[in-house]
């Protein structure tokens, strides 16, 4: 069991993936943005963070660079259905160059991503 | 006389249940939230057209075409992703008689959503080529 926090501003990615992930045993914590998601990691501990990357105010890319700044050892998914005039490979691709574990492209497979959960929590942080 | 072949399915009934296997008593909250994403986005599409505002277009398209393709609605999702490029383009005179389509096309989604959740087979409209919603 692992407690993960999942960052998207779009509703029901955010809450079908919480279910998912809860069904698969996991403590689940929702927030539809990166600022919320910082002011969180600032209070509790998270094994995991899966992050959209295209939302208002703060993108996954600039949260992913200020977290491992700060917090080094957390692990991060990335998750992306492209944006921005980026496909989701490319987007993907600058996530995991920053340090991103593991990254998702939406739609999703829910076996893939659960897949892709243990792994990330399997691997060394970096 | 149009025969089924000749339409495509709303719903991806095999995908749904797919959803309910993995979700168990989670899966009629999921799709709740999905057909709220389903049934508003078309009407905010329609207002960023009014505004012309194209990058708005383009970029609730893009959010509605996912929430579309994730919760099984493939065809909504392809009107989506035209209404998307479409909107990249500018292109506001298509993308007006497009977003009418899709508005009348989410309401039979969430219809035929909530029928699903509550285990009602009814006769289903379908789909026409070109996206216009009729009656079998």
């Amino acid at each position: 069991m692992a407690r993960i926090l999942i960052i998207d501003d779009d509703e029901p990615f955010r809450v079908h993936l919480g279910m998912l992930l809860r069904k698969a045993g996991h403590v689940v914590l929702e927030v539809e943005c990166a600022l919320h998601a910082l002011d969180k990691i600032a209070l509790d501990p998270f094994d995991l963070l899966m992050t959209d990357i295209f939302m208002p105010k703060m993108d996954g890319f600039e949260l992913l660079t200020t977290l491992l700044r700060r917090h080094p050892n957390i692990r991060v998914i990335a998750m992306s259905g492209g944006g921005s005039g980026m496909t989701p490979a490319l987007a993907l691709n600058v996530a995991r160059k920053l340090g991103a574990a593991e990254w998702i492209s939406k739609p999703f497979q829910p076996g893939e991503v659960l897949r892709m959960v243990d792994r990330a929590l399997q691997s060394t942080p970096t | 006389m149009e025969t089924v072949s000749t339409y495509q399915e709303l719903l991806d009934v095999q995908k749904l249940s797919e959803m309910k296997q993995e979700l168990g008593d989670g899966f009629t909250t999921v799709v709740r939230h999905y057909q709220a994403g389903v049934l508003h986005r078309p009407e905010r599409i329609r207002q960023a057209i009014r505004d012309q505002d194209a990058e708005r277009v383009a970029m609730e398209s893009h959010s509605l075409k996912s929430v579309c393709r994730q919760v099984g609605l493939a065809r909504m999702g392809d009107m989506a992703a035209e209404l998307e490029s479409l909107g990249t383009a500018g292109n506001f005179e298509q993308a007006e008689s497009l977003v009418e389509r899709l508005i009348a096309a989410s309401v039979t989604a969430n219809q035929e959503l909530t029928c699903h959740c509550a285990g009602i087979d009814l006769p289903r409209p379908f789909f026409e080529k070109g996206g216009r919603v009729s009656s079998p």
